[in-house]
């Protein structure tokens, strides 16, 4: 079992270091020079001979790996930054400064995940409840009309493309009748019902937008579980339905769709840029999205890529590990 | 998806299933793929939605007749009326909806501050989704097929690499992969407006094929892993078969059913993916797609509404019609599924 572990803990790891090179080589070696807002925006002409004496001083002439290794320094030891007329101290971990704010972006990284984090927890509950218990309501009366319904709807709710989804109920819902609160994230400790109100509408967007996905396995897990023999048992021994669909059939069909949300809640984690979009709320995604304005902001999107693979990677190996404990089997592959 | 299709189409299935006549009668002798061919027939959804997608994919293929026959135009190409000429100071339209009655001269309006015709833009979106769908529909299935039948096919240190490669490439964040391209896209082309058009398209069908052949590369090796050791493999190597010719005409043909369903869910995704990237501003910022349309008539809603929903409508009709064809196609190539 640590063997697994170790293993798999190994080539996460490497898969990252990968992962977080590509992302900063390709911006290293991309053609927009970051020195060029930095030299403009320091006022004065900005001449050809300022832009290279500033490249010189971000260490923008030197080979890719080695300024790879200062930033990966940077994260687990912090490092000085240059910045023309003015230089950062970043401490550890230090992802950079936003050439656009100039705050750094660790700080900023914080505050922006707050609501990311919130919406992946509302959007979870939401499609968690509605999806299990469609999908439980399907299996237990498989075949019936009540069944083809929830199937058929599934179907179609998973079929429209989730912008548009979050499109129309932002225009309907809160802009046009005004039945939701304005969206938005407004800080949890001024006034967390604020909050709440802001996160609400998102929340049961992406919930319902998801949810299908979970009813549909949900119900083939069930579908299958409750053919089994100790569920049969379980009813012949004259135990209510509700408490063998509950204690007995699902327990046994929840675990994979556990693994489906480790994996699931990672990805949300990473941002769900066309919710905070549309909705505006100041998470991870929509911060990504804003970089892009000119002047590009480089460090801001090298590091929404990377807190993003890193998200998706850590709930892949959670998800792997628990796996591992739960399921002997597996743990020799 | 399902092991036991491509057990079934064991027998005999390199027909192509686009030019199949439809099926005959008799009982004897029918493929695998033309029995789900004529299942997909009988399914009144897959109908509907084919005829739908038929009249979508004529109105983008012939969006230059049309829009000439209707003498109307998505950009001010000469002939074009001026802006000045169609557009109020408040940069509203002067002619059709919302404020004047309805003409034969722009059916569907004309667009706030830049006078192009909706129609016109509408058919040229489409051409542009559809043509960006199939391009990385069909190149990420070649890609897949490939990189998927050599890591099952070669044992070792090639299908360990392949396999990591495919694991790596999945633990990028899509979305996020297309927003670090975009800006480099941009600034290496962002010069000349043709230039960088053709650029974005380009470099769009290819950030939709970088994140998008990783499911049948996966899905493919696993397939080849356990067909590789069928007799009839094992037949063609003993005889001396070369490699390439055993990968692509005894193995491939076997994996017909489930490269058309991963196929024909790919489409619908790449659509829905294009419109959205463009609507976020990473997709084509040149050019025409009712991703930009949208994203430029959202402050619409109250003022214009005909301008965002006809082609919110319109992607939406697009993508469920493919959605629901892809999943008729999906059950009918099922043996599993019983009718």
């Amino acid at each position: 079992m640590l063997g697994f572990v170790v293993r798999r803990l190994l080539s996460s790891l490497i898969v990252l270091l990968l992962a977080s090179f590509v992302v900063f080589a390709v911006f290293y070696l991309g053609p927009s020079n970051p020195a060029r807002p930095v030299c403009e925006g320091a006022g004065g002409r900005c001449t050809p001979e300022r832009l290279v004496a500033i490249e010189k001083q971000m260490g923008l002439d030197k080979p890719v790996l080695s300024a790879y290794g200062e930033f990966m320094g940077g994260i687990v030891k912090g490092r000085e930054i240059d910045f023309g007329a003015s230089a950062y101290d970043c401490t550890a971990p230090c992802l950079g400064v936003s050439y656009d704010t100039r705050n750094f972006v660790t700080d900023e990284l914080k505050e922006r995940i707050v609501p990311t984090i919130l919406l992946a927890i509302g959007g979870s509950i939401v499609f968690l409840v509605v999806g299990v218990t469609t999908g439980i309501l399907a299996a237990s009366r498989r075949g019936s009309s009540t069944d083809r319904l929830l199937v058929s709807g599934s179907l179609l709710v998973s079929s429209i493309p989730y912008y548009l989804l979050c499109l129309i109920a932002w225009i309907f819902l809160t802009l046009q009748t005004n039945i939701f609160p304005a969206t938005g994230y407004f800080p949890i400790t001024e006034n967390p019902l604020k909050t709440i109100g802001g996160l609400l509408l998102p929340s049961l967007v992406l919930g319902f937008a998801t949810a299908p996905a979970y009813a549909r396995y949900t119900r083939g897990q069930m579908v299958e579980t409750l053919g089994d023999d100790f569920v049969r048992t379980a009813s012949a021994k004259g135990l209510p339905r509700r408490r063998v669909l509950f204690r007995h059939a699902l327990r046994a069909a929840i675990v994979p769709i556990v693994t489906i949300f480790g994996l699931d809640f990672g990805a949300l984690l990473a941002g769900t840029i066309f919710t905070e979009a549309i909705f505006s709320i100041d998470g991870i995604g929509r911060w990504g999205l804003e970089a892009l304005d000119s002047p590009l902001d480089l460090p801001v999107i090298t590091a929404t890529v990377l807190v993003g693979a890193t998200f998706i990677v850590v709930s892949n190996l959670v998800v792997d590990i628990a796996y591992g404990f739960l399921d002997p089997r597996v743990r020799i592959g | 998806m399902t092991s036991a299709g491509t057990e079934a189409l064991e027998a005999r299935s390199d027909i192509n299933p686009s030019t199949e006549p439809p099926a005959p009668k008799d009982i004897a002798g029918r493929s695998p793929t033309r029995i789900a061919l004529a299942r997909l027939a009988k399914d009144k959804v897959a109908v509907v939605c084919g005829l739908v997608l038929l009249l979508l994919v004529l109105a983008g293929l012939f969006a230059p007749v049309i829009c000439n026959a209707l003498n109307i135009y998505k950009d001010y190409s000469p002939g074009a009326p001026r802006a000045s000429d169609v557009l109020d100071f408040d940069s509203y339209p002067l002619v059709g909806p919302p404020y004047y009655p309805f003409t034969w001269d722009h059916p569907l309006g004309v667009e706030p501050n830049t006078g192009y015709d909706n129609l016109a833009l509408l058919l040229y979106g489409l051409r542009t989704s559809l043509f960006i769908a199939v391009l990385a529909t069909v190149v990420s299935t070649v890609v897949g097929v490939t990189l998927g039948l050599v890591a099952g096919y070669a044992k070792g240190w090639v299908d360990s690499l392949l396999s990591f490669f495919i694991d790596f490439m999945l633990s990028f964040p899509f979305i996020l992969g297309a927003l670090a391209l975009a800006p480099i896209i941009t600034t290496r082309f962002g010069g000349n407006s043709e230039t960088l058009g053709r650029a974005e398209f380009l470099s769009l069908v290819g950030v939709l094929v970088l994140f998008g052949w990783m499911g049948l590369a996966r899905l493919v090796r696993g397939q080849v892993l356990s067909l590789r050791e069928r007799e009839f493999v094992q037949a063609a190597q003993v005889i001396g078969v070369p490699t390439r010719r055993i990968l692509f005409k005894e193995l491939l043909p076997n994996l017909v059913a489930p490269i058309v369903v991963s196929l024909s869910l790919a489409l619908p995704a790449y659509v829905a993916a294009e419109a959205g990237l463009s609507f976020l501003g990473i997709g084509l910022s040149e050019g025409t797609s009712l991703g930009k349309t949208i994203a430029s008539a959202r402050g619409y809603y109250d003022t214009y509404p005909l301008y965002l929903w006809v082609p919110v409508g319109t992607i939406m009709v697009l993508v469920i019609a493919l959605n629901l064809l892809g999943d008729s196609v999906r059950d009918a190539f099922d043996p599993k599924t019983r009718r």
